[in-house]
């Protein structure tokens, strides 16, 4: 009982600072899911290509994203353009997660064209389509389709993932949480509440997403 | 109109085709038989160019084509292909599945396309479904629509691989009657199907296939009452 009341009483306490820090965290996610469709599209692109140096410099780039933690990368990438140019937190941040996020919608996306069935291309090429004809009007539209889904769960993912830009300053929902929790010396209730702030957000995006998806088994 | 000389094709160390000869002439039905693995489906994509074949010719109206000179979709455009599992195309409606290929690959204008895209559903007898999505039909809605589709660019050649095959014995007399009134009215096609009613009414020969080799090749009568290879006659029993 008293942990409740605590735990209520931080999130009062807390609430004007967590809104704004949640906007920033949902601006960065859709910031770096934007530039990771972007990625994605392009690296899943050079990995159907028929040009072997393009498949391997995507192979090499999704092998190497794949490979790392997600918190090197971020750091790597801040510390590393940030001598270069002049960058704030949020879109060092923005950026890293973008990159990362490249490598995950790549394979949805490559797994999306692959997955349409052999026989739409076949049709088309007898229809007098050319392969980049097909591409354009035939498999693509199919296939993003099929990758809104996983999209959406790629989305989930950086909005937890997103919560590691703490480390270069962002004042997200996480980077507050552990500022908050500095003053007021209650870091349990402080953490329970942030992550309730997490945990809201995914349910509602996962209600939205299962939504859609009913509504494409409908129009099936 | 449409002629092989010499196929061969090998996929890997198989050698799926022999040196098929073959020449199809306008207006033409050539029904193409024999058992699974003979070869009916490859011979058909690789007049379709869907297959690269290693040895021999393909003409198409007295011109040889070259698959490494000339553009391949402008040849594939000029034989229509109908698949065993219609391949339409899901995210289009009917009558979108019928333009498509006229406006993307003849640029064709749109209004045109729509007029041709309504009298060849008219002519497959389905005007009422124009604006609906394919996974609303029957499979012989669906064939008939894959018949249309391929009728739009006008191809000089119409190949069919076991059009009737994944339907539902009742749907099978009304894709077969959409391709009967084709041969009527003049028609090229070459036909890889099991129904030798069809074969026997409609085709103007019919062409035995075994192990990568034409082994028969004569008119219905012929072919039915008095096939020479102990291998058609085994088939012919099969069959009947
Ligand atoms: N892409 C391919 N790669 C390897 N082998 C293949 C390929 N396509 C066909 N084959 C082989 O070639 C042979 C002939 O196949 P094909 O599909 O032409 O036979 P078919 O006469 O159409 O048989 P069916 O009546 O079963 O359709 C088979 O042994 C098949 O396994
Ligand atoms: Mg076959």
């Amino acid at each position: 009982m008293e942990l409740l009341k605590t735990i209520f009483e931080v999130f009062m306490n807390t609430y004007p600072g967590f809104l704004e820090a949640m906007l920033i965290t949902l601006q960065i996610t859709a910031v770096a899911l934007i530039l990771g469709t972007v990625f994605g599209l392009m690296f899943a692109l050079m990995k159907i290509s028929r040009s072997r140096i393009l498949q391997t410099i995507a192979n090499v780039y999704i092998t190497i994203i794949r490979g790392t933690p997600l918190i090197v990368q971020i750091m790597f990438l801040y510390f590393g353009i940030t001598t270069l140019v002049v960058l704030s937190g949020f879109w060092a941040g923005a950026i890293a997660l973008g990159i990362h996020n490249g490598a995950y919608i790549a394979e949805i996306f490559r797994g999306a064209i692959q997955g349409i069935d052999k026989g739409q291309r076949e049709a088309s090429s007898s229809l007098g389509m050319t392969r980049a004809q097909s591409m354009r009007r035939i498999v693509f539209p199919q296939a993003l389709k099929r990758s809104i889904p996983p999209l959406g769960n790629q989305f989930i993912i950086t909005l937890k993932d997103s919560s590691l830009v703490y480390i270069i300053s962002v004042p997200e929902l996480f980077a507050m949480a552990n500022r908050e929790a500095a003053q007021n010396f209650k870091s349990l209730e402080t953490y329970l509440v942030v992550g309730g702030y997490y945990l809201v957000l995914v349910m509602i995006f996962t209600y939205l997403l299962r939504w859609y998806e009913n509504k494409l088994d409908v129009d099936k | 109109m449409l002629k092989g000389s010499n196929i061969h094709k090998s996929f890997g160390d198989l050698e799926v085709l022999k040196g098929i000869d073959l020449e199809v002439a306008p207006s033409e039905v050539v029904v193409l038989v024999g058992v699974s693995g003979s070869g009916k489906s490859t011979l058909l994509r690789c007049f379709n160019f869907l297959e690269h074949i290693n040895q021999g010719t393909i003409e198409i109206d007295g011109h040889e084509v070259n698959p490494k000179k000339d553009k391949l979709s402008k040849i594939r455009a000029e034989v229509g292909m109908v698949f065993q599992h219609f391949n339409l195309f899901p995210h289009m409606t009917v009558l979108e599945n019928v333009i498509e290929a006229p406006i993307i690959v003849k640029k064709m204008k749109k209004e045109d396309a729509i007029v041709l895209g309504k009298q060849l559903l008219e002519k497959v007898g389905l005007s009422d479904k124009a604006d609906v999505y394919p996974s609303k039909l029957s499979g012989g809605q669906k064939q008939r629509v894959a018949i249309a589709r391929s009728l739009a660019m006008e191809p000089k050649v119409l190949l069919f691989d076991e059009p009737t095959s994944a339907l539902d014995p009742e749907l099978v007399g009304e894709v077969l009657e959409v391709m009967q009134q084709l041969a009527l009215e003049g028609m090229t096609m070459i036909v890889v199907t099991h129904e030798m009613k069809f074969a026997r009414n409609v085709a103007n020969r019919i062409i035995m296939l075994d192990e990568g080799r034409i082994i028969e090749s004569a008119d219905p009568e012929t072919f039915f009452g008095n096939p020479t290879h102990e291998r058609t006659k085994q088939f012919i029993k099969l069959v009947d």
